[in-house]
Parts: structure tokens; sequence; C-alpha cells
């Protein structure tokens, strides 16, 4: 029994000494969070290159990519989730167009209409996804394997059937079928929405109304509450929003950089001041406590500053215009030079850490007689290897583009560093943390005004501006709150709901005014979206919060656990697979009825495309983790390369580069996230 | 009333006996333990009482009556819960998704989620278990933690037996005293269990009753009043076996 109380008393003081998760912890370890900073990331960079890419008629035209494409990788992320893989799915799409085509054509004749063919073809896909898994049951065999089989069946269907009946590989006049129109309104309808005078007051008073709720919410999540509200902090709030409100006033009223800069400093500031006030109003707060400097910040701190300073002289020295190759520019001796320097320093570094290696290995197993020529010869490969890379980026790199590199790479670099400090002087003292807190939101505001300065695209400046001072408010405003409020340590089930609740109210507010800002602006905007929308909001309800989800989530994770408690293993899989082919059938009658033609290699390849889109979007190869949301940004993400690589007069092959190297980075979060959240608690 | 009560069982596989003659019963809020090394006829006994296999001879009464079970399905909806060594659990969902799998609560396909996740709560703590944070997935709790949800799983969900297959064999000493704590708790809660173990020092501080099984017989089927702890790891070990073992190696 002594034993028992031990081990009573251990685990009651581990419970203690476990931190709660903020509400920002716990959405860096959702699946999703890989994809979602992709495609923020991806958008960013094609706006600031690409004047157009931020419009109404841009985004609806890569939206309008995305769709079809999102549609299908949500049904995918599920079928992933749930351990297996449709390789069918992409000509999936084509066969139910060409079977809808051929029917109207030549199986009816004159006398077809679409009231029948279109159940047809929902059925045959159904029936098709049947197949599939019920095949994947019986025999054991992998998914990848069944699916593969069905893919090639299809695609040769497609061929044999277009060529036999129509002697074509393309199945044309559609739209010739009776009552089409009623289907082409449901499935491939285009709206022109003109705009209207309140479009842009409702995209920024909901933007407006988002921030507050966000604030309010996270707050709510992660701030002790006072038993009785503290009425002394009310002028704060009041004085905060007054400011909030002039500032956003007089940038609306003023015109010029100077004016609306100052305009934003005074909104910005208001807008800490009000959230300051209300923190105190509602929750509980600590006096400013700690030294001011803590030596575990000196590092990165210094870092930071050296970065951010070498940033500005590079570029201070720099012509932003010479667009020049780097290695022309220099005499012929200093490239021999640079050449020496690099192949030198290469060897060197080679050298070190193989000798470290080494060293590492004494004690252990025995020296090899070849160690030292191995490490010469090592070394001198790797001097060669910095030669050439340092030679070919000269080469490649013009003076500007190299000057634009180091601003951005080495600004963000200085930036993240000091907001590194700032983390590590979080655990020591508060005074330090809210002096690195504001030295880093003034170091953002001045990387951006200096970049600002160069930046050749009027949309861009003055978005990137506006960008990176609401990043200082939230750097400075989070310094603040850290600062100077009690951080809650243990989960509070009644607060945490009402938080996440108000959150994801603020959420979806944005998304809305986002939404009908780009809906009725004149540009052409696809009743498709509509669908992709509806697909992932009831799969992403049907994953979370239906008994399927839960089944799913089981099948994918651990199968034989699943059939020992009752979940019907085989029929979830059969479901997943005939969802698929369904959502298939679908999307090939989205594209089959807004084209009115269908060819025979209509969706050949682009399965590959939604399980990357899946994989990006956080799903796990082996299945049992996933997101649907994930799934769409990752279709968001592919259709955004495929729109803006062209936009940006880039040449469009490099598409392919980019979406591998995506992929390969969301792979790499995601991987870090999985890690994070399996972390013992 | 005994709640269990195995009569006399056999089971033989074609001409090879996995089972002769074996006896033993279990009541309500008591431990009864099963012993036995590799080879005993530990796995042929959980079947049977599972439902995995039939007896081929004896009785298998439950509450007095006799049954005979023709699948697990069978076993579970007579209130005998397994809980064997894998768990039954999908390491990367959450403490309550495991919970409720199988027997998600809600109408019309909804999952309940606040109800799933209080209820995970309350019956974890019931056992004695403060989960942190009922949403960090299963993989991450530790061994004797996670057979605490399969634990609380069962008890939950209506077991009137409870029986755990080798719960400690995979834990160190630490977390084994946490699963034994565990047991305690469940019999406490006027379950009847069955422990199988290879361990009689896992066995005797939790256990009301002793079945000692070898070669799949029956070594005697003890009260914890009837035998001691050295004389059950004595039988438990072999008995005369170990004697000559040691003494074959106190003799170099």
């Amino acid at each position: 029994m002594a034993d028992n109380a031990t081990v009573q008393g251990e685990a009651s003081q581990r419970d203690e000494r476990i931190s709660f998760r903020g509400p920002m912890q716990r959405m860096l370890i959702s699946p999703e969070i890989g994809a979602l900073i992709g495609t923020i990331m991806v958008w960013a960079l094609f706006w600031a290159t690409s004047e157009k890419f931020s419009t109404a008629p841009t985004s609806a035209s890569w939206l309008d990519g995305a769709a079809p494409l999102g549609i299908m990788s949500v049904a995918v992320a599920l079928l992933m989730i749930g351990g297996e893989f449709d390789l069918s799915s992409g000509v999936m799409t084509g066969s139910t167009g060409i079977l809808v085509g051929l029917y109207a054509q030549k199986f009816m004749g004159d006398g077809a209409t679409m009231w029948l063919a279109i159940p047809v073809s929902f059925l045959a896909a159904a029936l098709i996804g049947w197949l599939n898994g019920t095949f994947v049951n019986k025999t054991g065999l992998p998914s990848f394997i069944v699916t593969l089989a069905t893919f090639f069946v299809l695609r040769g269907a497609n061929l044999v059937f277009a060529k036999r009946l129509v002697d074509k590989v393309l199945v044309e006049n559609i739209d010739e079928v009776r009552d089409f129109e009623p289907f082409r309104k449901v499935f491939a309808s285009t709206h022109v929405l003109e705009s209207f005078a309140l479009r842009d007051t409702i995209l920024v008073l909901g933007g407006i109304l988002a921030a507050v709720l966000v604030v309010v919410g996270l707050l709510e999540q992660s701030l002790v509450r006072r038993e009785k509200a503290h009425a002394a902090a009310l002028p704060l709030l009041l004085v905060g929003v007054v400011a909030t409100v002039v500032g956003i006033l007089l940038i609306h009223k003023t015109d010029g950089v100077g004016a609306n800069l100052l305009a934003a400093v005074v909104s910005l500031g208001g807008a800490i001041l009000a959230t300051i006030g209300l923190a105190r109003w509602r929750h509980e707060t600590k006096t400013l406590s700690g030294a001011w400097w803590t030596p575990a910040a000196t590092r990165s701190f210094a870092g930071g500053i050296a970065a951010t300073v070498l940033a500005w002289l590079i570029t201070r020295f720099l012509d932003k215009h010479e667009t020049r190759v780097l290695l022309s520019i220099p005499a012929h001796g200093i490239k021999v030079l640079i050449g020496v320097v690099a192949a030198v320093a290469g060897t060197g570094w080679v050298a070190r850490a193989g000798l470290d290696r080494m060293r590492s290995q004494v004690g252990g197993a025995r020296r090899s007689r070849w160690a030292w020529p191995m490490l010469v010869g090592t070394s001198l490969v790797g001097g060669l290897v910095a030669l050439v890379a340092v030679l070919a980026f000269l080469q490649l790199c013009t003076e500007q583009g190299f000057r634009s590199a180091v601003q951005v790479g080495l600004g963000g670099l200085g930036i993240l560093a000091l907001l590194t400090a700032k983390g590590a002087a979080r655990r020591e003292s508060g005074r330090a943390q809210l002096l690195l807190g504001t030295i880093a939101a003034l170091v953002i505001l001045w990387t951006a005004l200096l970049i600002r300065h160069d930046a050749g695209s009027d949309r861009f400046r003055s978005g990137f501006v506006a960008t990176m001072a609401i990043a200082a408010a939230l750097v400075l405003g989070n310094s603040l709150i850290e600062a100077m409020m009690v951080k809650r340590t243990s989960a509070e089930a009644k607060a945490d709901r009402r938080g996440r609740t108000i959150v994801v109210s603020g959420v979806a507010i944005s998304i809305l005014a986002m939404a009908i800002r780009l809906t009725w602006s004149g540009a052409p905007v696809r009743v498709s979206i509509v669908w992709w929308v509806g697909v992932t909001l009831i799969a992403a309800y049907v994953l979370a919060r239906t008994r399927w989800g839960n089944w799913i989530f089981a099948v994918g994770g651990n199968k034989d656990a699943a059939r020992a408690v009752g979940v019907p293993v085989d029929r979830t899989k059969v479901g997943l697979f005939m969802m698929v082919s369904l959502v298939g059938c679908l999307v090939g009658l989205i594209t089959a009825l807004r084209y009115t033609s269908v060819a025979a290699s209509q969706g050949v390849g682009e399965e590959f495309e939604y399980i990357i889109a899946a994989v990006v979007g956080g799903c796990l190869l082996t299945g049992g983790y996933g997101s649907v949301i994930g799934a769409s940004f990752g279709a968001m993400i592919s259709a955004m390369l495929a729109t803006g690589i062209p936009g940006a007069r880039w040449n469009t092959d490099n598409k392919y580069i980019f979406l591998g190297a995506v992929l390969f980075l969301a792979v790499l979060v995601n991987q870090k996230v999985r890690k994070k959240a399996q972390e013992a608690r | 009333m005994n709640l269990l009560e195995l009569v006399g069982i056999s089971k033989y596989f074609g001409n090879v006996t996995a089972l002769d003659d074996v006896s033993t019963h279990v009541e309500a809020g008591k431990v009864t333990c099963v012993l036995g090394d590799n080879g005993a006829g530990k796995s042929t006994f959980i079947k049977i009482l599972s439902g995995v296999h039939q007896q081929s001879k004896g009785d298998y009464l439950i509450e007095g009556t006799p049954v005979r079970f023709h699948s697990p399905r069978d076993a579970r909806a007579a209130g005998i819960a397994t809980v064997y060594q894998d768990l039954a659990m999908a390491p990367l969902m959450s403490v309550w998704r495991n919970f409720f799998l199988g027997s998600e609560p809600g109408t019309l396909g909804r999952f309940d989620q606040e109800f799933a996740k209080a209820t995970a709560k309350a019956e974890m703590k019931k056992m004695g278990i403060d989960v942190r944070d009922i949403d960090q997935p299963v993989g991450t709790l530790s061994g004797g933690e996670r057979q605490s949800v399969a634990i609380a799983r069962a008890v939950y969900f209506g077991a009137k037996v409870l029986i755990l297959d080798e719960p400690t064999s995979a834990l160190g000493v630490r977390q084994s005293g946490v699963v034994l704590r565990y047991i305690r708790a469940a019999a406490e809660r006027g379950l009847g269990v069955i422990f199988i173990t290879h361990n009689p020092h896992h066995a005797y501080p939790v256990g009301d009753r002793f079945l000692l099984l070898n070669r799949g017989k029956s070594l005697g089927d003890f009260a914890k009043s009837e035998i001691a702890l050295d004389e059950l790891t004595r039988l438990m070990a072999g008995g005369a076996e170990l004697e000559a073992l040691q003494h074959e190696l106190g003799s170099r």
C-alpha cells in the first residue's frame, strides 16, 4: 500500500507540472497548420510579385481552378484518413462525363434526357466505388494495386467506348441533350454579380468586427478571469476605441504616405490600448517584474540586430536598378579570388565537420585505415562543390535580385531572431520580454519601411506596410499582455468553449466579408466554388462530429482495434470508396457540363494532385490522421501556382518545381507538428 | 452467488489437450488471478471465457446458469469484457474518441462530443486517474494509463466480469503498481475481475483467489487464506523443478 501512495503522490505532482496549452499552441499543433501557412505564403509571394494577383478577377480565376481539385482532394483526404488510396479517382471524373455524353447521343438516341443520364452516371460511379471497396476488403490486397487496376480498366473503357461509338477520342455536344439547361445551372453555371457601393465598407467593418472578436476570444481562452470587473480600466478601453476609430477615419479621408502612416500609428496604438484596457477590465493583472535583461536572450538578440544591420548595409550599397549578373561586374582577378575563397572555405568547413566526427568516434569503433584519406577526399570534394555553387550563384543572380533576396531573407531572419530572443526572455523576466518585444516591433516597422521604399508595385507597397504594421502591433500587444496579465495554467471547459466560439465566429465573419467582397465584384463566379465549400463543410462536420468520422479515423489508425470494439470496418471502407467515386462523378459532371465536351484522357494523372493536396493538408500516408480543411488549402496552393506563375510572367514549367518544393516543405512542417502533437503532455 | 463459475473445463484441439479439468470461480467485487508460465494454457483459458473458443467438456456458468458463447460478441453481451494486451486502441486518436469507439453516443449519427469528453474524463477519474487533457492522443499515454483507459471503457459499457490479459507484462515496476491499483479499483466498484499473469508478486497483493495452471492442468485453486506468497511463488516457478535447478547451479 505504501507503494501505491507514492505512486499517487508522484502522479499528482506530475499533473501540476504539466502546463496548459493556450489557444495559439493548440492551433499550432493542428494537422492543417502546414497547409494554412503554405497557402498564406504562396499567396503573399504572388501578391508581391504580380500587380494583378490580388484583384477580384484573378482571385475568381484561381478559385475556379481550385474548386474541382478541392472537391476531389477533400474526398481523397477522407479516404486517406481511412487508410486507403484511390488511384482511379482522377480518371473517374472523365468516365462520368463520357458516360453522360455517350448515353445521350448513342444509347438513347434523340429522346434522351438528362433526368435519366445524370442518375445513371451516379449509379455507375457508386457501383465502381463499391467494386473498389469490396475487392480491397475481400482480397486483402493494398488499395494501391486494386485501384490501379480500376484506373487502367476505366481508362481503357473511356477510349474504347469513345472510339467505337463516336469514332473520336472526344465526346462532344453534350448540350444537345434534352433538359441540359437545368443541370448546367446546378453544376456549371457562371454568375456575374455587379459590384455595389457598400462592398468595401462591408469588408472593412467585417474585418474590424472579426479582429475584435478574435482578440476577445483569445484573451478569454488564455487569461485568468477576475472575480469582479475592474472598472478603473474602462477609461483606457474607451480612449483606445476612440483612437482606433479616429485613426481608421483618418486613413479613409487622407491621401498621401505621411498622413496615412500617422493615421495607421494612431489606429494601431489605439487598438493596443483598447486591448490592454479590455484585458485589465475583465482579467487578472500582475505587476511588471524581473530584471530588464536576461542573459538567455543575449545571443539571439545580438544575432537579430546584426542581421538587420547587415541587411540594411548591403541594400544601401547595391544598386536596385542594376540588372547585370553579379559575376560580370568585378574584374577577372576578383572573380578568381572569390572562387579561391569559396573553395578554401568549403574545404575547411567539411574538414572541420569530418574531424569532429572522427574525434567523437574515438572511444567507440576502431578507426579505419582509410579514415584520413577519406577525410581529405571528402574535404576536397566539399571545396569543389562550394566553388561551383558560389560561382553558379553569381552567374545566375543579378545584382538587383541579390539585393532583394538579402533584403527579404536577412531581414526576415533578423526579425525571427529577435522574436526568439523575446521567447527566451519570457521564461525569465516580464520586463526583459517587454523590452525585447518593443524592439522587435520597431525593427519590423523599420524593415517594412525599407522594403516599401524599394518596391516597384504600388499595390504591394501599401498592402505590405499595412500587413507589417499590423504584425508589429500584434507583437507589441502580445508582449504587453504577457508581461502584465496572469496567464491561465489550467483548462476551464466553460471559458475555453466560450472563447473558442467567439474566435470561430470572428474568423467566420472575416471569411464571409471577404467572400462578399470577391463575389459581388463584376468578375465571373462559378457555382463549382459553392459545391467546393459545401463538400468541405459537410466532410469536416462528418469527420469531427459524427460517429462515421470516428470510424474513419479508427479504420485508418488501427483496423483490428476498430473491429474488436464493433466498428463495421468493411462497410466503412466500402462507403469511403463509394463516396470518392460519387464525388468524382460530381466533379466529372461539373467539368463535362461546363465545356459540353469530354476528352477520353480527362482526369488521367490528376489522382496524384488530389493525393498531394491531401498530404500537404496534413493527411498521413499511413492513415488515421489528417484534415479535410487542410486538403482544401492544399488544393488552393496548387491552383494558385497554376494561375500565379503565368501571371507573374515566369516560365510555366516552374509550376511543377514549386509544387514539389511546397509538397516537401509542407510535409516537413506536418511531420514536426505531428511529433509535437504526440509528445507526452 | 458466484458471478462466473467454471466447472471441470477441458479443451482439446484434435489430440492435443490444451486444458484439462480446470475449475475456478469469481465473485462480484473479487479478483481471481490465473497464474501460469508460458504454455500453461492461459491463452486457451481466456479464449474460452471471452467466447473465441468453446470448451470441449465441462460447464461455464454465469450467475448460476450454464452458457455457451459462439462469438466474442455473445460474451460481451453477457457482460464479459476482455482487455487484451494490445488494448484495441488507435494510438493517433484522442482519449475520448477511443473511449467511445464503436459505441458513440448521440442521435442520428451525430457524435455528442461534449458528453463524450465529460463522460470519459469522469469515468477515468472514478478509476483514480486524472487525465490532464482528454484531447491528447492515446499514443502519448504511458502503458499504465492506456490500460486504465481500456479498463475504464470496459467498466463504463456495463461489464460485469473484466478479463485482463497480462496487463502488467510489458510495464515497468512503477507502471505495474499503477495498473494493480486500477484492478483493485475496478473490483471495489463491484466487478468480478479475472487477472491473468505470470508474476506472483503482481498477483498476490490484489488477488482474492488464485488458479495455478501448468501444462494445461490445474495445480490448484486457492483462496487467499489458503496460500502464502512464497508458496505461490514456489508453485508458480515449477516447485521441485526450480529446486533442482538451484541445486544444479549452486553446485558449480
